[in-house]
């Protein structure tokens, strides 16, 4: 009898720390996920910015505009535009 | 007499009475049981202040910033996006009285303020100032290398627009807050608003979040939204724009580019603008989309309308030959540029002449007109879902007098905005259907309201390239390689009180291209043209040509006009290149 009361003793102080242990890890975890959750949302934000500097940096009036006064281009005019027949 | 001696017997004890014991014991008692009250107390009935007191510490609600939906044009090139900017929060009683000068001077300097200013600022009595919102995280960083106590940063989105003024009126911006004040922003908050999302959670003595204390709202982000504008037509037309109201010292200019086979926007520029990522001394000029909130008397570009009205009646045909002439209608005498002896239909739209259309307006009934007008938009408000698009005014047709009738089939006595011109010459550009229009893109072309017979449809188009060939108003509209066709238009402006100014007009052209496959339809405007000409045909059609131009390049369409000579085939470059 006294033995079966040692060892559900046992049993129950063992689960209680293990009850401890799952609770901090829980929490060990948690941090990390808000972590990455963090880390998802600034890489994401770092992603906008750097599609809209692209943007900035592509469009066309600012190429149209460097290519004129840096690159000394023309558009090209139809008479000088040769279309080609793809059958 | 007894004595006492100095040392008592030790056979005496000393006995303290009872009841100071029993005082001591039953303090004693009393204290415990206050105790195990207390202690009742706390973990039982009032176990619930304590609870919340310790909640309150560690439990924390987190608001999560949903991100507003980004703006894309209809090849998917962002145009309007949010990204985090940095707010600058001064708690005024934490900031120490002995600050360094060199520091406030360089805090000023940062924040685009003057000393006095900050001065006065950090003086208020709040405990919580926004000293600046939205600012560059480059100066977020150099402030917060200031370090100064009492000055905190936090994020917040802030929306920036890369195409800048030549798109402003299209997408219009938002205010600090993130809500759409004007332009698609507006129109379109119920998609691009997201909504922030909420969480409870319980937070570590470092400030860290450990759980989740359930009651997780996760945020919805707003939806992008796809217009149909192209921001190379749209940055071309604007270009254009603004050089022509530049060239002509006109007051403003406006220009619209739709696709007439699925009725999209292509490009809707104005001039004056300003640019929407700094609004700072913007004034209501700047901020007026002209193209869909003003409206003018189209002039001479009613004439195809009214023509096609007659010619779907069967009151006269292209080639029906028409007396011009003298007209008088009461005490008004019609008058054109030139005087005419006879002229076809056809050459009555080249010629641009107000006798000749008045003549045939005079055939039929004011309630056809009338009828007509309505029927391709004019007078009514249009259905696109954009702040402040105007109607326009079409009096109704029982109030209408001859004379009435005869000017506003040349278009005077009518009022319409850019936008609903262009609209109305989609007639031409399909065969005769009038074509919904949207700023969103388009997936299924949608289905077309039928005005004229696409025979009639077809002839008026005709009649409209022969206004850009020799012997045309409009010889400045034509664009190299495609066939194109428009109508001029120059309008006195009213004088704001009953009668017209002698001296101020606007210059309009509306075209079609290209002919033999129509894909656009440009409209152009130009206020108040003061140096040089005032025609439609001198001051818009170039702006037309040049626009028609770049968009059917950046659409990819091939040319119709006779320039066969330079459509090789593979074969051809070949030998072109072997000779060489």
């Amino acid at each position: 009898m006294s033995r079966a009361v040692v060892i559900v003793i046992g049993l129950l102080m063992g689960c209680s720390l293990l009850l401890v242990y799952s609770q901090q890890r829980t929490r060990i975890l948690f941090m990390e996920k808000n972590r990455f959750e963090s880390q998802e949302r600034k890489l994401n934000q770092e992603w906008s910015r750097l599609e809209y500097e692209q943007r900035e940096l592509s469009k066309s009036s600012r190429i149209v505009e460097m290519a004129k006064k840096q690159l000394h281009m023309n558009e090209a005019k139809q008479d000088k535009t040769v279309y080609l027949k793809v059958n | 007499m007894r004595t006492t001696s100095s040392n008592p017997p030790s056979s005496i004890v000393l006995r303290l009475p009872m009841w100071r014991s029993r005082v001591v014991l039953f303090m004693m008692f009393a204290g415990f049981c206050a105790l195990i009250g207390r202690a009742f107390w706390i973990q039982g009935p009032g176990n619930d202040f304590y609870i919340a007191k310790g909640e309150k510490v560690i439990n924390r609600s987190h608001e999560i910033v949903a991100v507003r939906g980004k703006i894309l044009d209809r090849n998917g090139a962002i145009i309007a996006t949010s990204l985090e900017a940095k707010t600058i929060i001064a708690y005024p009683s934490a900031i120490p009285k002995e600050l360094s000068k060199e520091k406030f001077v360089n805090f000023a300097r940062l924040l685009k303020m003057s000393e006095q200013d900050l001065q006065k600022k950090l003086s208020d009595s709040r405990s919580q100032i926004f000293l600046r919102r939205l600012i560059e995280p480059d100066v977020a960083k150099a402030i917060k290398e200031l370090d100064i106590p009492g000055i905190s940063i936090v994020n917040e989105p802030r929306r920036y627009y890369p195409e800048g003024e030549s798109m402003a009126h299209v997408i219009g911006f938002t205010n600090v807050e993130g809500k759409g004040q004007e332009g698609m922003e507006l129109s379109n908050e119920a998609t691009l608003i997201g909504k922030n999302g909420q969480r409870k959670v319980i937070q570590d003595r470092l400030g860290r979040f450990v759980e989740d204390r359930g009651d997780f709202q996760a945020p919805r982000n707003g939806m992008d939204l796809q217009l149909s504008i192209d921001s190379k037509i749209q940055a071309l037309a604007y270009k254009e724009i603004k050089e022509a109201v530049a060239l002509h010292k006109a007051k403003a200019g406006g220009a619209v580019v739709l696709d007439s086979v699925t009725g999209e926007i292509l490009a809707l520029a104005n001039w004056p603008s300003y640019d929407p990522n700094n609004r700072a001394g913007m004034s209501g000029d700047q901020l007026r989309n002209r193209v869909l909130t003003d409206t003018f008397e189209p002039g001479s570009t009613m004439k195809p309308i009214t023509i096609a009205l007659a010619m779907e009646k069967g009151i006269v045909s292209a080639n029906t030959q028409m007396q011009i002439g003298h007209l008088q209608i009461g005490k008004k005498v019609i008058t054109d540029t030139h005087t005419y002896g006879t002229l076809s239909v056809a050459q009555i739209i080249q010629k641009s002449s107000n006798i000749g259309t008045s003549r045939i307006a005079l055939q039929m009934s004011a309630e056809d007109m009338w009828g007509m007008f309505q029927s391709v938009g004019f007078g009514q408000a249009p259905k696109i879902g954009f702040p402040g698009a105007v109607a326009g005014i079409v009096r109704p047709h029982e109030k209408w007098g001859k004379l009435d009738q005869a000017t506003m089939s040349f278009g005077y006595g009518v009022s319409t905005s850019l936008y609903q011109l262009a609209r109305s010459y989609t007639i031409f550009a399909t065969d005769g259907e009038l074509v919904p229009l949207s700023m969103i893109k388009v997936n299924t072309p949608p289905v077309g309201t039928r005005i004229l017979s696409p025979k009639v449809a077809i002839e008026v188009r005709s009649m409209l390239e022969m206004v850009t060939q020799e012997g045309g108003t409009a010889t400045k509209a034509k664009v190299a390689g495609y066939r194109v066709g428009g109508k001029t238009g120059t309008a006195h402006k009213s004088n704001g009180k009953s009668g017209y100014a002698s001296n101020r007009y606007d210059a309009f052209f509306v075209g079609v291209a290209p002919i033999s496959a129509p894909r656009i339809v440009v409209a152009i405007v130009v206020d108040q043209p003061t140096a040089g000409s005032h025609y439609g045909g001198e001051v818009a059609a170039p702006v037309f040509a040049a626009i028609t131009n770049g968009a059917l390049r950046v659409l990819n369409v091939a040319p119709d006009s006779a320039l066969k000579d330079l459509v090789k085939t593979p074969e051809m470059m070949q030998q072109v290149s072997m000779q060489r």
